[in-house]
């Protein structure tokens, strides 16, 4: 159980914009374990991002996750895939606007087609995990940039995804919020057992991740 | 509907405004076809109720016949003769009479041969008698004040004539229908104020030959034979004066309307899905399938739409009930009931103008994006 990238090369935008951003990159990542992912602003670690969640596919290369290669699926099992096996936590716009703390996670189970009702009580759990048991029916604009990161987090590891992809999670944030979201993520990796691969340049959270991985140093 | 009735909730002003304006533009298609079938009522009752399947007019009558056309005995007697056609001679005249309690009243004088079918079914009183003269008004007029046992005398002419019953609420020309032998109506469309002619120096005429044709009969030659032209129902109608342009009047208000509606929806809904673009990009990005997308939207319309489209049936109604028995107006639950899902189901197609950008937002987009 585990995510492998090889010799994975993509090139991003066409005509004049045409930009080479990862020439055969290679790299295993284990379950349980949080990879960070560094570099200069611009050197592919959003691009990378994309490729291992399915919503860019790359020039060349493979994307095996969980042994099978994702590089050759349809648009349709690409978006099945990110629904079922993967958890995405962005910098910003994480969250619906119109749902409270506790619909945020609920709208995964809606976007997966299951009932929203039954899955009630797991979604409170899920927050009280990540500290938020008293902001259950705050929507995100009754919520700090903190607290919003955080219930994006819970949202993205509400179906148990076997990966966790997350961009810049504690850009938008304050030093001590980002502290503790650098924690929660060592720490629920840990508790789901899942792939998870952070891009970030913050220094707590490359602390706390088990490996690093610095594009700029790739051939 | 887990998102959509959420969505709704929180825009709630921008949806109820939406749904205010469907409410609005569906109860004046709901007015609008109440005045139609009402003033189609007003015009033509008489003609609908008429039992028959076509009216022979004089050839010279290009429009507005049942003013113009004018058919002798002999074209009558023809008619009758024809095989597979039941005919009787109708008159119509509109004219004007006082009662011997002093009510005016307009009336649509139909003059008919008693004991035809072109004859009124009588709700109160007697029907006519060929022996003497007598009239049968319209239950319209028996509302305005008129009674059996009446005196209805014809202004101009001095002509009396006893109410003897009342038949439905039917009118031509937005005028009562009174009926009355075809004789005495002759006096009153070929009489002349002051010179006393005699009934028998009058012209035998009558307006029409109305006809009830049963398959088969061959009209053409009829016509050519008598020389008259005769016309279906449908087209009668038309030949009452008015009946036309009032039609053309209110079907166009009622299409500008049908296109009015979908595009106000569509308008809203095209800014609704720009404005959710960075969260539909989410809800792409997280795995919703298209569909998904496309199906809540759907309802979100649906809801407003259906919600709207309601609600000004019942605005429609009430004005209805509101405008009283004096205004041409009538929404029988059929009418209104097809005229709100046309508005339905038009504003639901204006949603469907812009759904193709639900599924546009690019989820590559919550990437490397600071919003
Ligand atoms: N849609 C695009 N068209 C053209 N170039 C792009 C596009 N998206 C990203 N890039 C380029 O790809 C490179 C890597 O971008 P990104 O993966 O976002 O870097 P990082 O997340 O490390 O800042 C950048 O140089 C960027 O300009
Ligand atoms: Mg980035």
């Amino acid at each position: 159980m585990s995510l492998f990238l090889s010799a994975v090369t993509v090139t991003r935008g066409h005509g004049q914009t045409r930009t080479p951003v990862l020439r055969g990159f290679t790299a295993t990542f284990a379950p349980g374990e949080v990879t960070a992912l560094v570099g200069p602003s611009g050197s592919g670690k959003s691009t990378l991002l994309a490729v291992a969640g399915a919503l860019l596919s790359p020039d060349s290369g493979a994307v095996e996750l969980d042994g099978a290669d994702i590089t050759r699926l349809s648009d349709g099992e690409r978006t099945r895939l990110r629904r079922e096996r993967i958890g995405y936590m962005f910098q910003t716009g994480n969250l619906l606007s119109a749902l409270t703390a506790t619909e945020q996670l609920l709208a995964a189970t809606y976007v997966a087609g299951e009932g929203t009702r039954r899955h009630r009580p797991r979604a409170v759990t899920a927050l009280e995990e990540v500290g938020l048991g008293d902001r259950l029916r705050h929507r995100p604009d009754q919520l700090s940039g903190g607290e919003r990161q955080r219930v994006a987090l819970a949202r993205a590891l509400f179906l148990s995804p076997r990966l966790l992809l997350v961009d810049e999670p504690t850009a938008a944030v304050d030093r001590s919020q980002a502290d503790a979201i650098a924690a929660l993520i060592s720490d629920r990796t840990r508790a789901h057992d899942c792939v998870t691969v952070v891009a970030t340049h913050d220094p707590a959270v490359i602390a706390s991740a088990d490996t690093v991985i610095d594009l700029d140093a790739e051939p | 509907m887990f998102l959509a009735l959420r969505e709704i909730r929180a825009a709630r002003g921008r949806f109820l405004l939406m749904g205010l304006v469907v409410m609005l533009v569906a109860a004046l298609v709901g007015i609008v076809s109440g005045f139609t079938t009402g003033l189609g009522n007003d015009t033509v009752s008489a003609l609908r109720a008429l039992p028959a399947t076509h009216v022979a007019f004089a050839t010279g009558a290009r429009s507005d016949q049942f003013n113009r056309s004018l058919v002798d005995e002999t074209t009558v007697t023809g008619w009758r003769q024809r095989p597979g056609v039941e005919a009787a001679p109708l008159g119509v005249t509109i004219t004007r009479g006082t009662t011997d309690r002093g009510l005016e009243i307009d009336m649509a004088a139909f003059g008919v041969e008693p004991g035809t079918f072109p004859a009124p079914p009588v709700r109160r009183g007697t029907g006519l008698d060929a022996a003497r003269p007598g009239l049968v008004v319209s239950g319209k007029l028996a509302a305005d004040g008129v009674r059996v046992g009446d005196t209805v005398t014809v202004d101009r002419l001095g002509l009396k004539l006893p109410v003897t019953g009342v038949t439905d609420d039917l009118s031509y020309g937005h005028v009562p229908a009174a009926y009355l032998p075809l004789d005495t109506w002759r006096d009153i469309r070929f009489g002349v104020p002051g010179a006393r002619t005699a009934a028998d120096r009058l012209p035998r005429d009558a307006s029409g030959v109305v006809l009830r044709v049963k398959a088969g009969a061959d009209l053409t030659a009829a016509d050519r034979a008598l020389g008259t032209s005769t016309l279906p129902m449908s087209k009668v109608l038309e030949a009452a004066p008015g009946y036309k342009g009032e039609r053309v009047t209110m079907s166009s208000i009622q299409v500008f309307l049908y296109l009015i509606a979908p595009l106000l929806v569509g308008a809203f809904f095209a800014v609704w899905t720009v404005q959710r673009a960075p969260e539909l990009a989410l809800l792409r990005a997280i795995g919703a399938s298209r569909r998904r997308l496309l199906s809540y939207t759907v309802m979100q319309a649906a809801v407003v739409v259906v919600a709207g489209t309601v609600a000004g049936g019942a605005l429609a109604l009430a004005t209805g009930l509101l405008l009283g028995a004096a205004v041409p107006f009538s929404l029988p639950a059929g009418t209104l009931l097809a005229t709100l899902a046309a508005v339905a189901l038009v504003g639901l197609a204006g949603t469907c103008l812009t759904l193709r950008r639900v599924t546009t937002p690019d989820p590559l987009t919550m990437l490397g994006a600071a919003r």
